[in-house]
């Protein structure tokens, strides 16, 4: 027993001996207070999208990317991203990789919101400590971030509301499909499609229909939706991800129904060539992350003014435009675009 | 006194030292590959990850999981399940900002209602897994899981699925410095060591401790030594249910918002740690200061991805692994232990 005792008390003041020479190394090397912002050639971003899970995020790191060599190469600098953003939406780890990426030497981050509220103190504190923060996408204004590029969320859910009420001769039930029920962006855009609606007198919106953001459950939710009420006519979807399926390809009657959405990835592109969503509103998402480092690198490097908002516009995709906005997908790196709407006009 | 101490400590030496190692080596790779960057303000290089910041950041990350994870070995160690915390965390919290919102305190009066609601609540919800755990008489899977989808689509309901601010006051409580230098927090951390303190207290130097393991270890021989079990199930839940209720005050507060979404699929990670700890999922064996270890292996292995700049999307098939790596070799060590001990008792 006194063996037994000896041999465990020899193994704890080991890894005990082993810890504390580690913690004293740590105190050691703590940094002070206090860090500013250098000059410096290297300009490192973190980059902290929503999921990346989420097809959107990965053309806006694509972006993101593509903008750093252009200007690595046009600056004589050398611009990285690191690409920090959580497997799933969780406003909670956003907060921790600002954080860690402060600790780790980035010289600014670029963050699209979860949720701006669980942020906004690690924002704070990002630019306290003398890294500057831009959002794209989704924003947290209530932050001290410098910028933020994208759409207004409030006037995109007006303009798929206002598509759709045309596209449905001003009468209808409307369902609205509404993504993740705390993304305040989405809550915005649900808002102004309602705001919309209240304008045309024969348009009536059902309900307003929230899913896990994957396109097989927000698929599943329009499926689920069209049964429990079979008199709905259109569907104004505030995000794309039902149609990054090709369930409803054959499950929605175009001659029924009626879909604008916002997004326009290569797998929505047929809803518009089988005229079940005649109309797309695509977010350039490759903008996101394109125009936003740029923003940063005039903030960061050039020492230019950035203005607090930037706006990004809408591109409505119709039959019309498919083959160029297949051609721009295709230019902006997605690989996944069929090759008939690449040879269309 | 020296013989005194070692007596205190001696089931920590048992299940702990083999994690301590994992972690301490865990940390010297991370330290060896992580890089280094320049300090923007002296130039002089800084260790991406040995330093304060980030393993201060490291420590706060770990925290809201293992104060949950502590009171989650005490519902292991008595053979039960709890998959509703991650639940109880976002109620608890949306509770308490929106309580906080509708009453508007004073500054100091905010942090007391606060800590009231969070832990309040979490209490009560954990009494109500217990309660109808031992009166419905249903696998407390079964209960928790319902518990798990209807707590958390109440706070939701209540709260519309709003992000809901938490009071200045209250951030200001867990980030305060409390003497270290801007940007370190240390409140989260001491609350998990004070957390992690009172659960070894209550599991090793209590009767209640004591009885615990042996619910978990063999129920029926307890029934007939006479122990009052359904009133341990509760009780052990109810803790379950406060240390939620802690970990959502801290964590609200310190991210100064709560929302119905908070701590999805934080179960997992809780009972994760318990079972790295060492906690056995049949009852009867885990302990405070190991399922506070394996919260920090986890949480470890999660940031290492990030510092050791590996792609994100391997995320989850690298903690899976290592989840799975950590207790097999925990295993192989304690058998190793076990022989080296039987070997030496022979001698």
């Amino acid at each position: 027993m006194r063996t037994q005792g000896a041999m465990i008390r020899r193994t704890f003041s080991r890894t005990m001996t082993a810890a504390a020479a580690l913690l004293v190394a740590l105190l050691a090397t703590a940094p002070g207070p206090g860090i500013t912002a250098a000059q410096s050639k290297n300009v490192r971003i973190a980059m902290i999208a929503k999921s990346s899970t989420n097809p959107v995020f990965l053309s806006s790191r694509t972006g993101a990317e593509a903008a750093a060599r252009a200007l690595s190469a046009k600056h004589g600098i050398n611009v990285t991203i690191n690409w920090l953003t959580p497997p799933t939406e969780d406003g909670q780890v956003q907060a921790q990789r600002i954080a860690q990426a402060v600790n780790e030497g980035a010289q600014a981050i670029l963050i699209s919101c979860s949720d701006a509220a669980k942020v906004n103190g690690a924002i704070n504190d990002a630019v306290a400590r003398g890294v500057p923060v831009m959002t794209f996408d989704s924003d947290a204004p209530a932050s001290k971030r410098f910028a933020y590029y994208g759409v207004d969320d409030i006037e995109t859910g007006q303009r798929v509301m206002a598509e759709l009420a045309k596209l449905m001769n001003g009468k209808g039930n409307v369902a609205i499909l509404a993504g993740n029920q705390n993304a305040p962006n989405l809550q915005k855009r649900a808002e102004g499609v309602r705001k919309e609606a209240a304008k045309s007198p024969g348009i009536k919106i059902l309900n307003t229909f929230y899913h896990v953001e994957t396109p097989q459950d927000a698929a599943a939710k329009v499926l689920e939706v069209m049964k429990a009420y079979p008199e709905i006519n259109g569907w104004a979807m505030i995000g794309g991800w039902a149609l990054f399926t090709k369930t409803l390809l054959t499950d929605l009657d175009p001659r029924k129904v009626k879909v604008v959405s916002v997004d326009g990835l290569p797998p929505e592109l047929p809803y518009v060539d089988k005229g079940i969503a005649p109309m797309l509103l695509a977010q350039p998402t490759y903008q996101w992350g394109y125009v936003s480092v740029e923003k940063i690198v005039d903030k960061v490097y050039l020492k230019k003014d950035v203005p607090a908002i930037n706006k990004m516009e809408l591109v409505p995709v119709t039959k019309s435009t498919l083959g160029k906005w297949a051609r721009q997908l295709k230019e902006w790196g997605f690989t996944d675009v069929a090759d008939e709407y690449l040879k269309l006009p | 006194m020296k013989a005194g101490l070692h007596r205190l400590l001696a089931p920590v030496h048992r299940q702990q030292s083999g994690l301590a190692l994992l972690i301490l080596l865990l940390g010297i790779a991370l330290t060896m590959f992580a890089g280094s960057h320049p300090d923007p303000a002296t130039d002089a290089p800084v260790n991406n990850f040995l330093n304060s910041y980030t393993l201060m950041q490291t420590a706060t990350n770990a925290s809201f999981f293992a104060i949950m994870a502590v009171g989650a070995t005490m519902v292991i160690a008595a053979g039960k399940i709890d998959l509703s915390v991650g639940s109880i965390y976002a109620l608890s919290g949306v509770a308490m900002a929106m309580t906080l919102r509708a009453l508007a305190p004073g500054t100091g009066a905010s942090v007391v209602v606060g800590i009231v609601v969070c832990l309040g609540v979490g209490t009560l919800c954990g009494l109500l897994n217990g309660v109808m755990s031992v009166g419905l008489g249903v696998h407390p899977f079964i209960i928790t899981l319902g518990t798990m989808w209807a707590l958390r689509g109440l706070a939701f309901v209540i709260s519309h699925a709003e992000s809901i601010l938490v009071p200045d006051a209250l951030t200001d409580v867990a980030k305060a410095t409390l003497g270290l230098p801007p940007g370190l927090y240390p409140v989260p951390l001491a609350t998990m060591l004070a957390t992690t303190a009172l659960g070894f207290v209550v599991l090793s130097r209590t009767t209640m401790g004591r009885h615990i393991y042996a619910i978990g270890g063999n129920v029926e021989a307890s029934r007939y030594s006479g122990l009052a079990i359904n009133r341990l199930v509760i009780s052990v839940y109810a803790i379950s249910g406060l240390t939620a209720g802690v970990a959502a005050f801290i964590g609200c507060a310190y991210y100064g918002s709560a929302a119905s979404a908070d701590a999805t699929g934080y179960e997992l990670y809780v009972i994760a740690s318990a079972v790295v700890g060492g906690a056995s999922l049949s009852g009867g064996k885990g302990g405070a200061v190991s399922a506070a270890l394996g919260t920090l292996l986890i949480v470890l292995i999660r940031q290492s991805i990030v510092t050791l700049r590996l792609d994100q999307n391997y995320e989850w098939i690298i903690i899976g692994c290592a989840i799975v790596t950590a207790v097999a070799i925990d295993q192989f060590n304690a058998r190793l232990a076990a022989r080296r001990m039987a070997r030496e008792r022979s001698q």
